[in-house]
């Protein structure tokens, strides 16, 4: 099954996990430390979220760094602001009428 | 205001946020009447809204339809009111109605939940739609994004020729 960085984000261990590499590349040793979870929990979440091309390892020693993708982080910021912009084209309208609304109480109340 | 803010707290879900200057009262009415509702949630110049009837009792149905009046183009959407809080909260189901711009689209219904909050003489308005997949989630958006963009333009255009 394809995977696609919105599953990635779904879960919130994942967007917990994501959070912390954002700031550094970490071990999943260093990772499990943060989460009540076992580190073979922690193992399947990174193993989504790199078939998600959300992460990148890099090998240090015996260790496995695991660091963030930004450039991919930025897909779903896209996505969501055309669906933002939707919205905020209507709500634009809403804010003219409730002006007059409001004016119109304005006026009924001095009657 | 500041603009309105989406996020996606789950899988199937999308939830959008936004304050309006007015107080819930008024808020609320412009949600509920027709006659108010087809002044704002049209979109650009060319598109009306023909079709907004709507009863917002536990139960009821509504039918909203949008018309493109450069092409003809229409699409809309139907439902059944769920859940009816004065001035709190309103839930209704959702379904897409391709009219005749043959886009298809789950024909699961979503839900829609809109909660209204005022403070201070501000309404937040928030509103979650819960699709039935994520399948469905994403095909919307797809289809609405390019519709979306269009408006866009077509409103920064108008506010442009008014500076």
């Amino acid at each position: 099954m394809k995977r696609d960085i919105f599953q990635a984000i779904a879960d919130p261990t994942r967007r917990a996990i994501i959070a912390l590499i954002a700031l550094q590349a970490m071990t999943p040793n260093a990772l499990a430390e943060h989460f009540d979870t076992s580190r073979q929990a922690v193992s399947k979440h990174l193993r989504i979220l790199t078939e998600c091309e959300l992460v990148t390892q890099e090998h240090q020693g015996r260790e496995i760094y695991y660091s963030l993708e930004i450039e991919k982080m930025k897909e779903i910021d896209k996505w969501l602001e055309q669906y933002r912009k939707i919205w905020e084209t209507r709500y634009e309208q809403l804010d003219i009428l409730l002006a007059e609304l409001k004016q119109k109480e304005k006026e009924e109340l001095k009657k | 205001m500041k603009p309105a803010e989406a996020s996606l707290p789950s899988d199937t879900e999308v939830l959008v946020k936004r304050s309006f200057d007015a107080p819930v009262t008024l808020v609320w009415r412009a949600y509920m009447e027709p006659d108010l509702l087809r002044r704002w949630c049209t979109g650009p110049p060319s598109w009306s809204m023909p079709v907004c009837e709507m009863d917002m009792t536990v139960g009821g149905q509504y039918q909203w339809r949008w018309r493109n009046d450069e092409d003809g183009m229409e699409f809309g959407f139907t439902g059944e009111v769920l859940e009816v809080i004065p001035h709190a909260k309103i839930v209704h189901t959702q379904v897409f109605d391709p009219g005749n711009m043959g886009i298809g689209m789950g024909g699961e219904p979503s839900i829609i939940t809109v909660t209204f909050q005022e403070g201070d003489g501000i309404t937040n308005v928030a509103t979650s739609i819960k699709y039935a997949s994520k399948a469905d989630r994403d095909e919307a958006v797809a289809t609405g994004m390019t519709d979306g963009m269009e408006m866009s333009y077509t409103q920064l255009d108008k506010v442009l020729a008014e500076m």
